[in-house]
């Protein structure tokens, strides 16, 4: 991009079509009123030509400006009361929408809300050779802060219709009354911000086809680029659906100028359902903007002023294009995550979950993606601080993997804990029904395997992706060959294969693949199987390529994984025998049915004598227990030597008996004792001396 | 059993991979290391004749405590030992860039080493002035074998079919009427079946589901004696813990010995009990190691001919 995002100062024209626009005074009521010329106006406004300084004072005038706002091109102040919501009046026809559909259509929690809405970024990604950037901030609000924020939404005005939806007896009315009453009776409100930087932003026309009309007036449109798996689709729905007003406002720095601007382009919108107050009927949504003189009351986004974003609690923090989401009243529709530290917990397992590996970065190179969580009250405390999403944390083994891939560093076969083996996994591509071909590309996926660590909860699993490296499958790999060991695997498919390669053009048969597992993806993109779109699209035979292409995958890593020479060799034990002569040591009891040392701590007296605290759990039995206590200095090997004790000091539910032995009450399950060792006793001087404390039941004590 | 120390040592775990070996510079396919059995084969058909073994390893402590504690001049040492030639090797680990974490590689030469060597690894540091004091260690080893082919903990035992009637094995030829014999005098333990006993081998591996009532009841026959056997050769003179496979017998059968004692205490009484209340005790435990109650029960069942409820 050539163009400076920063305009000194925009050009006349376009602004002075915009503030004819908001008046909806068109150029000839313009011309008539100046006493000029239609064509003098329409040669202002497309720059070919400027008004004298006499015209310029008539038109601030006329548009009810500050005199010199044409100079300096300044906007009607957002405080003039333009700024408010604007309810979409109910259908003539009666009908009544209830809730949103493509909202029911997914099972909400923040875990897809993360998913969804990370995902919009990445297909919006701005400049190709950098990362993009996505933020989540929660941020709590009580007190005066909570109420200059329902100022700056125009609170108000909305609430009355929020609390005539909130029908308890529908599915949405629920959810309202609830957050009416969290409100109320909590005092204070969540919100939640989804930042994304080196995005598109909210781009082109107000109504037309196009991102901001995608985003802000319709529903499952996805508004699909090339690289999408449809963005701003149905998962923008997901935004809507973690709020319980239904209520999100949008501030966009837009990649490419509208109207001549881009910073800050800001509209709100709620979903309600249908609803009627005072006697009037309202079809639900409402959109919090400018009115539009010339649609009826529907309302515009507008250019805000930097304070105003400040209220709003969406000032972005670099001038980088791209969307910041306020969620109003965020919650877990799930009711899984209700603290902000939960709600932090669970946002930051999404995106590793989901996203790890587009966050690996190669050597010298910037991630696909970088994104982080914090959550904050009253915008400055900080409750849990930023944290940057760190794939190699949880995602150890397949994150090593991805990046040795993007540094050129695989391996053929295994020799260590790190190695990465890489090995092709064919894909033939059908041809689709639209296009003449008839023959069937062939696409080489690219399976990355290598060890995992102890610490791996789910090993043994092959994690599938295409160009955004977002997970889409994640599947377990059976009928492993005995002798292997534990490992992650990785499939890139599609455009996921040149991740190494960021600079050349990707190849056809890697966009053809792309393409088709796409289409195999059902609208959560959370796995590849046989849908209506991968059927409708390609050739017959498109669901055996897929299965296909499954089996081989599973197969190519039963391969990497099997030890070479074979598994266990020609063992005789006869099968009746198996496990009946089995050398294992035994599994450790859970509730051993003799006194065992629960803790025992100590430290070394001013006498050199060691003193110390031991609890004895206790199985459960009517008979008193004996037990003897065993002081020993522990050695390296060889016989550990037993120290006699000075004196033993009964604490809870036991007496000394015969000096050296405890008895137990009856029925006791935990007795605690202090023992203090005899100096003359120890072998060596106690400060250098290691102890351990074993016990022994006394025979003959009852 | 606890340790108590007189200062300050790490509660967080201290972990130890074994990351890659070469035998004399070449290097082991990966699936003869197993960081789940915690174990490494280093028996390669390919490369028999080899003279050191070469083990990356990587240590990682709990990097937040070590950081935070009070201990100075840390360093990691990790140790490989081996009990039958009382081999104690020790190498020092150099620190990595990562916090709490040391790297580096170790030498396992043949010459010191016949059967297993255990690797451990274990902090010092100075603490309260004194210097080299211990204050962490791995809670589980790993195994070094020199003689496996394949990672797999167990010092299992082995079984063999041979015709004790073979001139190959001429001392088995006393035994040429018995239909298995446990000889523990070796390495690992060994049981014998007889193959030239007529029907044994026959019985031991039928898979007709009318033979398996009968064939259950013989396996836990030869489990029970086994382990008869394997319990006498591994308490014989016993103080201390035996080590290796003496001590896994020891310790499966012990609790079943004295249920309501320690394994350490149980070990203690062993000297103490009268030899007739032994041998009860013994079977005892043998029987259930080789779960003989149930195989009994079956074949009982069966050739009284009551049907055996549906399970």
């Amino acid at each position: 991009m050539t163009q400076d995002p920063h305009p000194q100062m925009e050009d006349f024209g376009p602004w002075l079509g915009r503030q004819l626009r908001r008046k909806g005074m068109s150029q000839s009521e313009l011309a008539a009123a100046l006493d000029v010329t239609r064509a003098a106006v329409s040669a202002w406004i497309t720059g070919r030509a400027t008004p004298r300084i006499d015209k310029i004072q008539a038109i601030d005038e006329l548009l009810g400006l500050a005199s010199g706002s044409s100079m300096t091109r300044e906007e009607t102040p957002d405080s003039a009361g333009s700024i408010d919501w604007h309810l979409r009046p109910a259908h003539e026809d009666g009908g009544r929408e209830l809730g949103n559909a493509a909202a029911f259509a997914f099972d909400s929690n923040l875990a897809v809300l993360a998913r969804e809405a990370t995902q919009n970024s990445l297909d919006e990604r701005f400049d190709e050779t950098r990362a993009v950037r996505v933020r989540f901030i929660l941020n709590e609000l009580t007190g005066e802060r909570l109420r200059g924020f329902q100022e700056a939404i125009r609170w108000d005005t909305i609430a009355p219709h929020i609390k005539a939806a909130a029908d308890p007896a529908q599915k949405v009315g629920r959810v309202l009354a609830d957050g009416l009453r969290e409100l109320h009776e909590g005092g204070s409100l969540l919100l939640l911000r989804v930042d994304d930087y080196n995005a598109n932003g909210l781009t082109d026309s107000e109504y037309d086809d196009g991102r901001f009309a995608a985003v802000i007036r319709r529903q499952m449109d996805s508004h699909k680029g090339d690289q999408a798996g449809g963005s701003y689709g149905l998962g923008k729905a997901t935004l809507w659906a973690t709020s319980r007003f239904g209520l999100v406002i949008v501030n966009s720095t837009l990649s490419a100028p509208y109207e001549g601007r881009r910073d800050r382009r800001v509209i709100g919108r709620i979903d309600l359902p249908w609803h009627k107050r005072d006697d009037k009927g309202y079809a639900g949504p409402a959109w919090l903007g400018e009115r539009d003189p010339r649609r009826n009351g529907a309302a515009r986004s507008w250019w805000a002023g930097e304070r105003t974003v400040e209220e709003l609690r969406l000032s972005r923090s670099n001038a980088d294009p791209g969307t910041s989401f306020l969620i109003v009243g965020a919650y877990d529709p799930s009711g899984e995550a209700t603290t902000l530290q939960e709600m932090h917990a669970a946002l930051v397992k999404s995106l590793a979950d989901g996203f790890w590996a587009s966050m690996v970065s190669g050597r010298g190179k910037e991630p696909v993606l970088e994104a982080s969580v914090e959550a904050r009250r009253n915008d400055k405390e900080i409750v849990v601080p930023e944290e940057r999403v760190d794939p190699h944390r949880y995602q150890r083994a397949r994150s090593r993997a991805v990046r040795a891939y993007k540094n050129g560093e695989t391996v053929d076969s295994l020799t260590s804990a790190d190695d990465v083996v890489a090995a092709r996994v064919p894909l033939l591509v059908p041809p689709r029904k639209t296009t003449g071909q008839t023959q069937p590309v062939e696409h080489s996926a690219v399976l990355l395997v290598t060890p995992a660590g102890d610490d791996e909860e789910r090993p043994n699993r092959v994690a599938g992706m295409r160009g955004t490296l977002m997970t889409v499958s994640d599947r377990a790999v059976g009928d492993l060959p005995l002798g292997a060991p534990r490992f992650q695997a990785v499939l890139l498919a599609g455009h996921a294969t040149g991740i190494n390669d960021p600079d050349g053009e990707p190849k056809l048969d890697a966009t053809l693949a792309e393409e088709f597992l796409r289409a195999a993806e059902p609208p959560e993109h959370n796995d590849w199987k046989p849908t209506e779109d991968l059927t409708a699209t390609f050739a017959r035979g498109a669901v055996s390529r897929l299965k296909e292409f499954r089996s081989a995958v599973l197969a190519a890593v039963r391969d990497t994984v099997r030890p070479a020479d074979g598994g266990p060799a020609d063992r005789e034990v006869p099968e009746a025998l198996q496990g009946l002569v089995k050398l294992d040591p035994p599994k450790p009891v859970k509730s051993p049915g003799y006194p065992t040392v629960r803790s025992a701590s100590g430290e070394v007296d001013d006498e050199g004598a060691w003193r110390i605290r031991v609890e004895v759990r206790l199985p459960q039995r009517e008979d008193p227990w004996v037990i003897r206590p065993l002081l020993r200095f522990s050695t390296r090997s060889g016989p550990r030597p037993e120290v006699p004790w000075a004196r033993l000091e009964p604490l809870e539910e036991c007496e000394v008996v015969d000096g050296s032995d405890l008895r137990c009450r009856s029925g006791a399950r935990r007795v605690v004792f202090i023992g203090v060792s005899d100096i003359t006793g120890h072998p060596v001087n106690a400060r250098m001396s290691t102890v351990e404390v074993d016990l022994m039941r006394v025979r003959g004590g009852a | 059993m606890r340790r108590i120390l007189p200062y300050p040592v790490v509660v967080g775990a201290l972990a130890l991979e074994v990351e890659a070996v070469r035998l004399d510079d070449v290097s082991l396919p990966y699936e003869m290391i197993s960081s789940s059995n915690r174990t490494v084969a280093l028996h390669h058909l390919r490369h028999a004749d080899w003279c050191t073994a070469r083990m990356n390893v990587t240590v990682r402590g709990p990097a937040a405590e070590l950081n935070a504690g009070p201990w100075r001049s840390m360093s990691c040492v990790v140790s490989l030992t081996e009990r039958r030639t009382n081999t104690h090797t020790t190498t020092r680990l150099p620190m990595t860039s990562e916090l709490g974490a040391w790297s580096g590689q170790i030498e396992l030469h043949r010459d010191d080493h016949v059967g297993k060597a255990e690797l451990t690894a274990t902090l010092v540091a100075t603490v309260d002035g004194v210097a080299g004091r211990e204050i962490a260690g791995t809670d589980d080893h790993w195994t070094i074998d020199l003689h496996a082919h394949i990672p797999v903990k167990r010092d299992d035992l082995v079984t063999r079919w041979v015709d004790f009637n073979d001139e190959a094995h001429p001392w088995l030829r006393v035994y040429r009427t018995d239909p298995w014999v446990v000889d523990t005098s070796g390495d690992t333990p060994t049981l014998y079946l007889n193959s030239g006993f007529e029907g044994l081998r026959l019985l031991l591996e039928s898979r007709a589901p009318a033979d398996r009532p009968a064939k259950e009841a013989l396996a836990g026959r030869i489990a029970m004696d086994t382990w008869n056997v394997l319990f006498d050769a591994a308490a014989q003179g016993v103080r201390d813990w035996p080590g290796g496979w003496r001590e896994t017998v020891l310790r499966r059968m012990l609790p079943d010995m004295y249920t309501d004692r320690s394994p350490d205490d149980a070990l203690r009484e062993l000297s103490t009990t009268d030899a007739g209340e032994l041998r009860s005790r013994v079977l005892h435990a043998a029987a259930k190691q080789a779960r003989m109650s149930a195989a009994l029960g079956a074949y009982i069942r069966a050739i009284r001919g009551r049907p055996q409820e549906e399970k």
